[in-house]
């Protein structure tokens, strides 16, 4: 015991100087004061009192007591990686919403219980409050303290009575027995012996297979491997989930899942290449190995192959776990193919990279604890490289990955790459390889000279051969790398990128508002080359000059992709290059005679997009593609200066010297007012396409096909749109399967890969239901035609162009959908939501000012909401709303900047998807949904197709003002002007039998109501709401349902109610639906309990 | 065939030099090694099974160059070193099959014949398919020997093989290495002087990484005899007489030293003369005068 505590106290003050350290930062003079808070004792020790303390206590227990116990190293080893397990499997858990509890207090360490206690803490209050002791952290750091304590106990006791008794395995001696034979009288027999290639192939052979087993027989590794695998399953449990929704195992979800392997992978590369490289000397059988006839590198490349034999069945245990898994969910479209040409050619290689440099280290190190170290820190400088401005390929070790797989792009063209990079670090570790070989030690030199030495008379025929060849291979795939991401591609690197975008800002945001006429014609001719990954786009705009001055200069914007080349632009009226910068493609023309108001000009143009060798995997287009190219109107030209191209982030900028910037411009600037949330190149314009591409694609644009026709190995397709629409569209391009339908007279299309069915009938479904319910409640729908074209799953997102809806592969097309009762329809919701876009931002055009996306965006999550509700159970829309609620306030908890009410959103995804869901269903719910829709509809009525000026969200709210009751005018202040939030709480309930069917309910509740600042810090304010009183008895099919449900204006923050039901209550609760915004949503309603008079 | 070593120097890392300008010539037979712990042994054996490299010096083999040629060297080396370990899980069969293999024995039958007939030839056949992990000391030291006879080597060098092993184990130890054929060098490193007097033709005495002596036992004998002189004295006094005489051993019996000196006539009255022993001449170059002699 003694030299646990001793230990223990080591540890401890070990563990102690980093908080120490950190205190010193923070109190060194050269501090940030601006950007750090004001010093404080308790930030730095609470959390080591709270963690580390009983962490160490409890992991220290655990490992002296196996180790005393069992006295063998390798089961702490293995122990160490359970707790790893666990540590990890508790993650996986946390992402869903009814695990957290359980992960919380699971996790061994107690991180999960602070991030889940954490989760909802706003930017102010993480700056200002210390780590709670209590709920979860408290019983978790109890629970494993607890079992530390158990633990020693059990080690007390046990370790006293057995002593003597030794190991738990006792190795039996083996009698020396002398027998019958006689030793002298045997003879020799000669054998013979070879030394010639065949003999050191089969050594070769051998020593591999010996090697191999001599891993698999290894506890620590079997323990490696099925913690790995456990962790596997764990992650299996949930499944690409979005809303707690599964989707179908592919394989490529698969494979990411199996991607999780790649931690124990890695693990196991960095020991047994060690264990291996010392194999012989840790059982000090290396002298008479070492004096064996064999080529000096027979010992290391066995060794190698040793492991790679490991990792190639490994790979085909986890293939077939993965195929376990698929069965387990009924899934049995197995792609071998792409289990194979994923994990044997990216996994694998990343394996024999890290293997071969590993056993380089270990044999140049020469130290086998020294070699781990070195490996290790290696392995960490390798992620921190692009920090300290080592960003490129070529210089960070193994790097070249497959990217993403598609079902519909495949690999796509991250292929070329990919080998290329493979090809280049497989001859570099080839060379660490053969340099190894001749420092490897062999016999007892240790002194690199020595080694250095002996080594050189290694330099065989053979040897030279492999250096030379994988020098040459090293260096000119280098160069060819180079070639192709530096000098055919324009690389730049992040400070470079920074430079040009304060340059940008700099020398043209002076150009932002200087008046620029608007396109109202678009007449292109797009060819798309999938194969080789092109496109020219030919045609012209027609720009009109809508202010009241003549407009003589005009500012033209290529965008910014060195594959993008303006070959041709061209006026139909006298002009000249005013000024051009090169750097920003940015180019003044002078028109000679000067553009009047209300008069056009016509800008012809020729586009080309242009795929030249390859770049660096991670910083390739995946826009214009083999299969699913998909790409919109910012590859064209632009007019006038694009604020997008600024650096945003303000300690960025602070950095640059560049002054802070408002995320977007005030709701009453007269400039915002004027542009719509496409921007400011155009109001409304008039759309006509003619695309082509391979014969064997469809190419799609929004508008009406007009005609579609083949030339050649071309297929033509020529789209119109009839009215004008917003300047923002899509060109899309892939082999396709068509899946039609019609609602009324409106055509209904998904375009989708083949394979990728399962989710059609829902879109179709959540087409027609949005159609019906936006037409009678908003306005007519101003198309023929929806159509819904997948694109690859490069992004995951879906968007609503006119009567064109690009929806990723990623999302929905493979959502699995089983469970009525539990998994959210988002394929159907989804589209509900982009068809809502039709009417809130195409129909209505919203001004680009604070608060634009609760027009389109939030109006549609409304809309969107209203279809779900009609179509699904309340259960169904309640589950919906606990993930919108607890991503709105983990989105808050994150906020870099500052929170806005709704009505003033910044582009905050949080606030205008999730907090507007909660808003504007609880809107519904307290003026009824007809009211809501009156005001969409009117507001609707009112912009409908409008041009400059645009609405903003002040518009809409006078009209749901207009709607709303005056006793619950103040709603309006609470969900859409401020950050208001509820602290609702059942505190204690019970319910008298007043005779027969008549139940009296007696529930004590507090409410607190809370206003926060942009920040999150909150200060109360007086309650005097309408809140919902709940009680629940229990349905014929056993499930709570709620007999009594009634709002009560509540004043004042501990209210008692009496409730008479007349059949049996089993629970009460105050705001138990959560429609107010609470943070702690799960204590809003309470059991019941009896109590007799 | 002939092992010439010339003018060998080595130096480790740390400063200690382990051969100083070692030369030596062994024939075809048994030839012992014999030095005390830390003589530079090992070190030269390990030089001469190419697992060590010299600062300077040649060790020919007959047409082999050891220091470069080190491939030729192993395939007629049968090398045992004085501390070694085995894989303990796994059966001597195997292991020894794994080393006949590395040996370059690579037809099976031959293989399986060979090994069975070290097995036997070391008295391990009954504990063959036994875990290496169990096996004793001097199990494993025969073990030891099995795998340095594989492939009829023409050099073998056993260094330390007595080491640890009861005196049964030694006799049969030494019996096997006896057996080995003539037209075989056999070098065997030890510190005990009754494992080169038994069984070596030629031998060497090595300390501090110099060569002492070298040459027949029965010529070493031949050098000290009568030269020995014994006498039993007291505690007390032998402080006086290591002063006043090259005492090469000293060995208490009954309580008492008897110390041995080397001197060319009676020292003093009470000293009675016997007969050499190669155990006089070992002690008499480690600790006594003729090393002087030599180096002079």
């Amino acid at each position: 015991m003694g030299r646990f505590w001793g230990s223990f106290v080591i540890l401890l003050l070990v563990a102690a100087s980093l908080p120490l350290a950190f205190m010193i930062g923070d109190l060194w003079p050269t501090r940030e004061t601006e950007r750090l808070l004001p010093f404080n004792l308790a930030t730095y020790w609470n959390p080591f009192f709270i963690f580390v303390v009983p962490n160490m206590f409890f992991t220290g227990a655990i490992f002296f007591a196996s180790g005393a116990l069992s006295r063998k190293s390798i089961v702490i080893y293995t122990q160490g990686i359970l707790l790893l397990v666990l540590y990890i499997g508790t993650s996986s858990l946390l992402r869903d919403l009814e695990q957290k509890e359980i992960a919380s207090l699971l996790d061994p360490f107690g991180v999960r219980a602070l991030s889940f206690y954490v989760q909802y803490w706003t930017p102010g209050e993480q700056n200002t409050l210390q780590i709670p002791f209590e709920g979860y952290i408290l019983y978790n750091r109890l629970l494993w303290v607890g079992v530390g304590i158990v633990i020693l106990l059990i080690n007390h006791f046990a370790f006293s009575f057995n002593v003597v008794r030794g190991s738990f395995f006792r190795t039996k001696a083996i009698k020396d027995q002398t027998n019958r034979i006689r030793p002298e009288e045997t003879k020799i027999p000669v054998a013979t012996q070879y030394t010639n290639f065949a003999t050191h192939f089969g050594q070769l052979i051998k020593l591999t297979v010996f090697y191999f087993k001599m891993v698999f027989k290894e506890i620590p590794f079997l323990a490696i491997v099925i913690a790995g695998i456990l962790l596997l399953l764990v992650n299996a449990i949930n499944l690409n989930e979005l809303f707690g929704t599964s989707s179908y195992p592919t394989t490529y979800t698969i494979l990411g899942l199996l991607g999780s392997f790649n931690l124990f992978f890695l693990i196991i590369a960095v020991l047994y290449s060690g264990e291996l490289v010392w194999k012989e000397r840790s059982v000090n059988l290396n002298l008479i190995i070492d004096a064996m006839p064999m080529p000096d590198f027979i010992s290391l490349i066995s060794k190698f192959l040793g492991l790679l034999l490991v990792y190639i069945v490994l790979i085909a245990g986890l293939i077939v776990s993965g195929i376990f898994i698929q069965m387990s969910y009924g899934y049995y479209k197995f792609e071998l193919g792409i289990y194979i040409g994923t994990m044997y050619t990216e996994t694998l290689a990343f394996l024999v990279l890290y293997t071969l440099l590993s056993m380089f280290i270990h044999v140049m190190v020469n130290n086998k604890f020294l070699g781990f170290a070195v490996a290790v820190a290696l392995f960490i400088i390798f992620d921190f490289m692009p920090q300290i401005g080592i960003e490129h390929s070529l210089f960070r070790f193994g790097s070249g990955g497959l990217e993403t797989y598609s079902d519909m792009n495949v690999y796509g063209h991250f292929v070329l790459p990919f080998s290329w990079f493979k090809i280049y670090w497989l001859a570099f570790a080839a060379l660490l390889f053969a340099i190894a070989v001749i420092f490897s030690s062999r016999g007892s030199e240790d002194v690199i000279t020595m080694r250095w030495k002996a080594g050189k008379l290694r330099l065989t025929r053979p040897l030279m051969a492999l250096i030379i060849s994988s020098v040459a291979l090293f260096v000119s795939t280098g160069f060819y790398i180079f070639y192709n991401t530096n000098v055919v591609n324009e690389y730049t690197n992040k400070d470079e990128r920074e430079a040009l975008q304060v340059d940008y800002e700099k020398t043209l945001k002076k150009f932002e508002f200087t008046p620029q006429p608007r396109i109202t014609h678009i007449n292109l001719k797009v060819d798309v080359f999938p194969s080789t990954r092109d496109f020219t786009a030919e045609g012209y705009f027609y720009l009109k000059n809508k202010t009241n001055a003549p407009i003589s200069d005009i500012h033209i914007q290529e965008n910014a992709s060195s594959l993008v080349k303006t070959e041709k632009l061209e006026f139909n009226r006298k002009n000249g290059v005013k000024e051009k910068f090169d750097k920003f493609k940015y180019t003044i023309y002078h028109l000679a005679d000067a553009l009047q108001p209300g008069d056009s000009v016509r800008m012809d143009f020729k586009t080309v997009f242009k795929t030249n060798g390859f770049t660096e995997t991670n910083a390739s287009n995946t826009n214009v593609v083999y299969n699913g190219t998909f790409f919109n109107n910012l590859y064209f030209p632009t007019l006038g200066y694009n604020e997008g191209y600024e650096m945003s982030d303000d300690n960025d900028r602070k950095e640059k010297k560049l002054p802070a910037k408002e995320r977007m411009m005030e709701r009453n600037d007269p400039r915002g007012l004027s542009q719509s949330l496409f921007g400011d190149d155009a109001d409304h314009v008039q759309f006509e396409i003619v695309l082509s591409t391979d014969k064997d694609q469809v190419a799609i644009a929004p508008g009406y096909l007009q005609k579609e026709w083949e030339e050649g190995n071309r297929k033509f397709f020529h789209y119109k749109m009839d009215a004008p629409m917003c300047n923002f569209f899509s060109i899309i391009s892939a082999r396709y399967e068509v899946k039609r339908d019609k609602w009324n007279d409106i055509n209904l299309e998904v375009y989708h890969h083949k394979g990728h069915e399962y989710n059609i009938d829902k879109m179709m479904e959540g087409m027609k239901d949005a159609l019906a319910y936006y037409s009678k409640n908003f306005s007519p729908y101003q198309y023929r035609q929806v159509r819904i074209l997948e694109f690859p799953r490069y992004s995951n997102f879906a968007q609503s162009f006119a009567n064109t809806i690009p929806f990723s592969e990623g999302i929905g097309f493979i959502a699995k959908i089983e469970d009525p009762d539990k998994d959210i329809d988002y394929p159907y919701y989804v589209t509900a939501h982009e068809v809502a876009h039709q009417w809130w931002g195409h129909q209505v055009m919203e001004a680009g000012v604070k608060g634009n996306a609760m027009l389109s965006e939030s109006m549609s999550q409304y809309s969107a909401l209203m279809v779900l509700k009609h179509k699904f159970t309340p259960e169904i829309i309640e589950r919906y709303l606990k993930y919108e609620l607890d991503r709105y306030l983990s989105g808050r908890a994150g906020e870099r900047k500052k929170e806005q009410p709704l009505e003033l959103v910044e582009g905050q995804g949080y606030i205008h998807y999730q907090k507007a869901s909660l808003i504007f269903y609880a809107l519904q719910d307290y003026i009824s949904e007809d009211s809501v829709n009156a005001a969409f509809r009117r507001f609707n009525n009112q912009w409908r197709f409008k041009d400059s000026p645009y609405p903003t969200s002040a518009d809409l709210l006078k009209e749901i003002r207009k709607v709303t009751p005056d006793s619950m005018q103040y709603l309006i202040k609470d969900m859409f002007q401020t950050i208001t939030l509820f602290e609702n709480k059942a505190d204690s309930a019970f319910y008298k039998e007043k005779g027969k069917d008549k139940f009296e309910v007696t529930l004590y509740t507090t409410a607190e109501k809370v206003r926060a600042d942009s920040a999150g810090i909150e200060s109360p304010v007086a309650i005097n709401d309408w809140i919902d009183i709940g009680v629940y008895g229990k349905s014929k099919a056993g499930k709570d349902s709620l007999i009594y449900l009634k709002k009560h204006k509540i004043i004042k923050k501990e209210n008692q109610f009496k409730i008479t039901v007349n059949s049996k209550p089993r629970k009460a609760g105050i705001d138990p639906l959560h429609k107010l915004i609470d943070r702690h949503s799960d204590d809003n309603s309470k059991g019941l309990v009896k109590k007799e008079k | 065939m002939q092992l010439v070593i010339q003018n060998l120097n080595k130096t480790y890392a740390n400063g200690v030099q382990a051969l100083k300008d070692v030369t030596l010539t062994i024939n075809q037979g048994m030839f012992g090694l014999l030095g005390p712990n830390g003589a530079g042994k090992s070190s030269l054996m390990r030089t001469i099974s190419t697992l060590q490299e010299a600062d300077s010096g040649s060790i020919q083999l007959g047409d082999i160059n050891v220091l470069t040629q080190k491939e030729e060297v192993r395939k007629i080396l049968g090398y045992l070193p004085q501390e070694f370990g085995v894989y303990p899980k796994i059966d001597a069969v195997t292991l020894l099959d794994h080393l006949a293999v590395l040996k370059g024995i690579s037809n099976k039958g031959e293989r399986k014949a060979l090994v069975e007939a070290l097995l036997n030839k070391t008295n391990l056949w009954q504990a063959r398919n036994k875990n290496l992990g169990g096996y004793s000391g001097g199990m494993k030291q025969r073990f030891g020997i099995a795998q340095a006879l594989i492939a009829n080597p023409k050099l073998i060098i056993v260094d330390e093989p007595t080491a640890g092993l009861d005196p049964a184990e030694r006799n049969r130890f030494l019996n096997l290495l006896s057996e080995i054929g003539e037209n075989t060098i056999v070098i065997l490193s030890t510190h005990i002087v009754e494992d080169v007097k038994e069984l070596c033709t030629d031998m060497a005495i090595i300390n501090k990484g110099q060569v002492l002596y070298k040459g027949s036992p029965l010529d070493a004998i031949a050098e000290v005899e009568g030269r020995v002189w014994k006498k039993r004295i007291t505690k007390s006094e032998l402080e006086s007489y290591r002063a006043k005489f090259n005492v090469i051993s000293e060995r208490m019996i009954g309580g008492n030293p008897i110390i041995s000196i080397l001197s060319d006539q009676q020292p003093e009255n009470d000293f009675e003369s016997v007969p050499a022993d190669l155990e006089d001449v070992y002690f008499s170059h480690i600790f006594g005068g003729m090393q002087k002699e030599i180096v002079a």
